[in-house]
């Protein structure tokens, strides 16, 4: 049933931004913006609930808290990135939305750093 | 946050082109681009606010900050 509300929602903007176009060039991004944040919205919800199960395996099998905790800062980093870039790309912007794309890798790499860190120090233990 | 608001933007836009003719016609063209403006600040205004909400619920989702 969630499906036919996302595809139901993308077909409406996609029309609506054909109209407006005609109407006034100016809203048609701002609609669009408008648009994509409401199918987000309606996304984060599924995505909390697969966060809820993340936890409980996290919980069984013992892996590091905090590691799992960049890896979610990741997810989100990405997830915002990808809304920035798409609608400046949507928008006609290409340089603009390879700049965000650029300082979405940076800051993911930023946050990856404690991960590769703490992979060092396994694998120098693991050298005899 | 149904997709009424899309609607909502849609319709400011409608009415601001058609104010915009009914102005111009009328010969108040410094009105029409003051009603452009206008209508153009308040439909930013609403989408401002529906992407800080965005921002909101994906940093408590996913404690970014």
């Amino acid at each position: 049933m969630e499906v036919v509300k996302i595809v139901g929602i993308g077909i409406i903007l996609s029309i609506v931004l054909v109209l407006i176009k005609q109407i006034k060039p100016e809203l048609a991004t701002v609609v669009l913006v408008a648009g994509s944040v409401i199918m987000l919205t309606i996304i984060l919800k599924y995505f909390a609930n697969v966060m809820s199960v993340f936890d409980v395996i996290i919980n069984k099998t013992g892996i590091n808290k905090d590691l799992f905790a960049i890896v979610l800062k990741i997810v989100g980093v990405g997830y915002l990135i990808e809304f920035g870039a798409n609608v400046c790309v949507d928008s006609g912007n290409n340089a603009i939305a390879d700049k965000v794309l650029l300082g979405g890798k940076l800051i993911i790499l930023i946050l990856a750093m404690p991960i590769i860190t703490s992979l060092l120090d396994v694998v120098i233990g693991l050298i005899p | 946050m149904g997709i009424d608001i899309i609607f909502k933007i849609v319709g400011i836009g409608i009415l601001t082109a058609v104010s915009n003719q009914v102005l111009k016609y009328s010969g108040k063209d410094e009105i029409a681009t003051l009603v452009t403006l206008a209508g153009v600040v308040v439909v930013l205004l609403m989408v401002i606010n529906m992407i800080s909400e965005l921002f909101e619920t994906v940093k408590d989702l996913f404690s970014l900050y």
